[in-house]
């Protein structure tokens, strides 16, 4: 499933991902797909914007860091309103899906 | 501060660093296939597969950190400029009209801000003070030197204070290779330079032994007189120059641009060598000007007070006991004393060309309205279809920059022309010798000036809602509008009242100053001015035996028609002496706090040849001068003054005090004494043969011959009485017309802003009828065809129009009365509520209306019913 079909939702898995470990951007990637178990993937050209766009709402905070295999990449950490934001997500979400979930039992 | 290259520098590093990040992201994801088996070239091709259109993703992360605005800015403002090619008149008169109002605002800011606004050219300028004496003997505050030596040392509220000797001693002579140059010396103390924070550019500052009495002589050398006189050249420090037959030392220059603190002439700086050890007496009589400056936390009212012990008393000791009650202490910021005499007229002057603005703003927002009437259903549109309003109001404002903006451009252009005429034709006063000039800041005006029109313009159409009946193009909606224009039109109809009332009060103003009697003739009068050197003329036998050499040298110059000689002339003001000095034998004293009285000593033919009426008893004679009786002239105001009904002939009267009675002769006519509107009392002394006169000397002549030749003569012949002496030749119409400068400079700008308004009221007026007609067309027809006469017709578009302009003329005449008490001062013979001036303003405006009231409502009558009604 593409995750920008879902507004809000790419937001929400960035955030996730990144809620215990600062990541870069190939590393949220691999992250979404493999937790996901292949379930979810996650575009670059959505991702680089989304990081962008919520780095500039001050959700995470950016800097050019040195990987364990040696490679200069952009490291990405959530920020104190990114966590709370990622908490408001959370909820938001887990009650869209249950309601969704009732709604296609009840059809 | 950070530069545009630094700016772009730093865009154009975060933009490779957005590329780099997805560079990293491939390349790890390139690892990361090959670490799970691939080939390296087919693990980079999957990579860059999975990646998609790498240059899109970069550009949609530009679009994350590009604003949106610009864009939105951008399209608005290509909207507005497509838009207006379609009105190209309407975008000509805006833009012109815009032009011509900030730039007329612009260049008048050119003037008044350095006198107004610039800083000083002194650090700090704000400290500076000029600090004195105020009474009836000068227009500005003075010092004299007992009290200032005490003041300095025992003054707590400045940093520091400085003195200068005033401007009248200040002419001395240069030579230049055997040719005396009359420069302007002027007297300061040590630290004069110090304290204002001003370095010599090159050699030294006075030091305090320069300021000794008697230290060998020193200068600091002006600036444009180095670069003129000695060729810029820097090893004139130290070297000897002649002053007053004197050698000089020249200790420096003095920086590039200085200017006095009074903003006198000065060419040459010298130690003042104040002597504190002269009597208290000889030291009071010696006038300063001072000035200091405050410490950083006391203001101007806390230095007063600090100051008025000290002041009380100084003034018991210096100064005579007859003008003590008319002497105050005066504390005010060098620029209050620097603009002096413009403060009133410069701000005035703003006034006005920012009413004239504001004019400009409001007959703007007037087509832009009868614009935005014809769009409205555009605008309906787009509300319709999801613009935001903020999107709207953003629009229509942008739409009202783009004329703004280019009216600004055009308004620059415009300014500098104006600036350029305002620099020929403002009087002195009204100009910074080098500081009047198209700058940054003038820039920066004009720029702030057109924004602010926008943006007061903009907002009447930006401000209505677009209502969805727009839609159906029904003309119900735009009751409210026109209810606005009109009362555009009333302010405008208003301000350029204002604006014609001062118009005409400045010039009536002035032709009363033109045509005012001066009691004297100033046509073909041509004056030649000199001033002998003390070191030459000191002994008073030296003296007298010059004046009568030069007297009988000039005299005989063929063709020179009346001759006299005088140590002073009208219209400037004499060395004044006080009224209380004066004593009539077996009278009364007279009554002290009489002010000052104008006196000069004058040869006889002064009468005759300036023109001086002698009203009784007769001018002085010639045979008189070598007796021992000094005869006596009043002015008839003094002798009205002194002797009320009895008659002043035949009577003895003392001038100084002292017991030296002299007769009066004669009473002369009144003359404009002192400036063209003063008529101070005065009086006349005989030039003795043994008095010991001022050295200053002006001769005069009244002849038809042409001023160059009898210049040309009295060089020659002064120079053979002294050919180290020069002379300053000014023909008497031009010495008179010095002091009108600035009411004529005054009464044509604001007459020419009064013009440009009234055009502006016009256009607005007619804009709007016209609007109006325009918009009643089918109503109109419908009422032709029912039978209205086309005189009932035009009756009531007229009425509209006579409705509109009466109340903006009655809040016109209101603001006016207002108004123009504030600029009392520079009026002369004029009241400021002056029924005259009020009136002819009405009038012309109430005659401009009927103009611009009269096509549209011809047209009105011009409607073809048939056509009216298949309008739509």
């Amino acid at each position: 499933m593409r995750t920008d079909r879902l507004q809000g939702a790419l937001e929400m898995l960035i955030l996730k991902s990144l809620e215990h470990k600062d990541n870069h951007g190939f590393g949220i990637t691999l992250h979404v797909q493999t937790v996901s178990e292949g379930l979810l993937r996650v575009e670059e050209g959505s991702l680089y914007p989304a990081l962008h766009r919520m780095e500039k709402e001050k959700l995470i905070a950016g800097d050019w860091r040195t990987t364990e295999n040696g490679r200069r990449a952009r490291f990405y950490a959530l920020t104190a309103s990114g966590r709370k934001r990622l908490a408001e997500s959370e909820n938001n979400w887990t009650s869209v899906a249950k309601g969704v979930r009732k709604l296609l039992r009840f059809a | 501060m950070k530069t545009p290259w630094a700016w772009l520098r730093q865009r154009r590093g975060r933009a490779s660093q957005w590329q780099d990040e997805l560079d990293s992201h491939l390349a790890m994801r390139q690892e990361w296939l090959h670490a799970g088996g691939l080939p390296a070239d087919e693990a980079r091709r999957a990579a860059r597969k999975q990646f998609g259109n790498g240059l899109r993703t970069l550009e949609d992360v530009r679009a994350v950190h590009v604003t949106r605005w610009l864009d939105d800015f951008l399209q608005d403002a290509r909207l507005a400029v497509r838009g207006f090619r379609k009105s190209p008149t309407l975008a000509v008169v805006a833009i012109v009209t815009i032009a011509v109002g900030v730039g007329a605002a612009a260049a008048i800011f050119g003037v008044v801000d350095p006198l107004l606004f610039r800083h000083l050219p002194y650090p700090n300028d704000r400290q500076l003070v000029s600090i004195g004496y105020f009474g009836p003997v000068d227009n500005n505050e003075f010092n004299v030197v007992a009290s200032y030596l005490d003041w300095r040392r025992q003054q707590t509220a400045f940093q520091s204070m400085t003195s200068m000797r005033p401007a009248p001693a200040s002419n001395c002579d240069l030579m230049a290779e055997e040719t005396p140059l009359r420069v302007n010396c002027v007297s300061v103390e040590a630290n004069f330079l110090r304290m204002l924070g001003v370095r010599p550019a090159i050699g030294r500052d006075f030091t305090a032994e320069d300021d000794q009495p008697h230290a060998p002589p020193v200068a600091l050398l002006s600036f444009p007189l180095w670069r003129s006189n000695y060729g810029g050249d820097a090893r004139i420090v130290g070297q000897k120059v002649t002053v007053d037959d004197e050698r000089v030392t020249v200790a420096g220059v003095l920086p590039e641009g200085f200017e006095m603190p009074q903003l006198g002439a000065a060419d040459i700086l010298m130690p003042e060598q104040l002597d504190p050890t002269r009597p208290r007496e000889a030291n009071s009589s010696g006038f300063l000007r001072t000035f200091a400056r405050l410490r950083p936390d006391v203001s101007i009212e806390q230095a007063r007070t600090q100051m008025l012990p000290l002041f009380q008393q100084t003034t018991q000791l210096d100064v005579p006991k007859e003008l003590r009650s008319e002497v105050r202490l005066v504390i005010r910021s060098l620029r209050d004393r620097q603009i002096h005499d413009v403060k009133l007229a410069s701000w005035m002057l703003l006034g006005a060309v920012l009413a004239l603005l504001l004019l400009v703003c409001a007959n703007v927002a007037n087509l832009l309205l009868a614009r935005a009437a014809a769009r409205r259903r555009e605008l309906a549109v787009r509300a319709a279809i999801g613009a935001g309003r903020a999107r709207l109001v953003r629009q229509l404002l942008t739409e009202s920059m783009v004329p703004a903006l280019a009216g600004g451009l055009l308004g620059c252009g415009v300014a500098w022309a104006m600036l350029r005429t305002l620099i020929v034709l403002a009087p002195e006063g009204l100009l910074r010798a080098g500081r009047t000039a198209l700058d940054g800041r003038v820039l920066l005006f004009a720029l702030a000036a057109s924004l602010a029109a926008a943006l007061l313009f903009g907002m009447a159409p930006a401000l209505e809602r677009p209502r969805a009946e727009s839609l159906a193009g029904s003309r119900v909606a735009g009751a409210a509008r026109t209810l606005f224009r009109r009362c555009l039109v009333a302010a405008q109809v208003a301000i350029s009242l204002v604006l014609l009332t001062g118009a005409s009060l400045f010039v009536r103003s002035f032709w009363k100053l033109q045509n005012e009697p001066l009691g004297y003739e100033p046509e073909h009068l041509l004056t030649a001015s000199f001033t002998l050197r003390e070191a030459r003329y000191g002994p008073q036998a030296s003296q007298s035996a010059f004046f009568r050499d030069l007297e009988a040298k000039l005299k005989r110059i063929p063709g020179g028609g009346l001759f006299a000689l005088s140590d002073s002339i009208p219209p400037r003001g004499s060395m004044g002496r006080p009224y209380s000095n004066i004593r009539i034998a077996q009278h009364p004293p007279v009554a002290p706090d009489g002010g000052m009285v104008e006196f000069r000593w004058v040869t006889p033919g002064y009468f005759r040849t300036m023109g001086i009426r002698i009203v009784s008893g007769r001018a002085f004679e010639e045979s008189e001068r070598a007796s021992g009786d000094s005869p006596v002239i009043l002015s008839a105001s003094l002798a009205r003054r002194l002797f009320g009904a009895e008659n002043p002939l035949g009577q003895q009267i003392a001038l100084d005090g002292d017991a030296h009675w002299c007769p009066i002769v004669g009473v002369a006519a009144d003359t404009r004494n002192n400036g063209l509107t003063e008529t101070d009392p005065e009086y006349y002394r005989l030039r003795m043969d043994n008095a010991s006169l001022p050295r200053g000397g002006v001769a005069l002549f009244r002849t038809p011959l042409a001023p160059a030749t009898l210049a040309r003569w009295v060089r020659k012949e002064v120079a053979e009485a002294d050919s180290s002496l020069p002379v300053t030749f000014q023909a008497m119409p031009e010495r008179v017309g010095q002091f009108r400068e600035q009411p004529r400079f005054v009464a044509t700008l604001v007459g020419s802003f009064a013009v440009f308004g009234l055009l502006l009221a016009a256009v607005g007026l007619y804009g709007v009828l016209s609007f109006l007609v325009t918009q009643q067309t089918q109503e109109i027809g419908v009422r032709m065809a029912l039978g209205a006469r086309p005189r009932d017709i035009a009756f009531e578009i007229q009425s509209h129009a006579g409705a509109w302009t009466g109340i903006g003329i009655v809040a016109g005449v209101l603001c006016s009365l207002a108004v123009t008490r504030m600029v009392k001062g520079l009026l002369f013979g004029v009241a400021p509520d002056d029924p005259l001036s009020l009136a002819a303003g009405i009038a012309v405006l109430a005659l401009t209306a009927v103009l611009a009231a009269w096509i549209p409502s011809r047209r009105a009558t011009h409607v073809d019913p048939m056509v009216a009604l298949r309008y739509e």
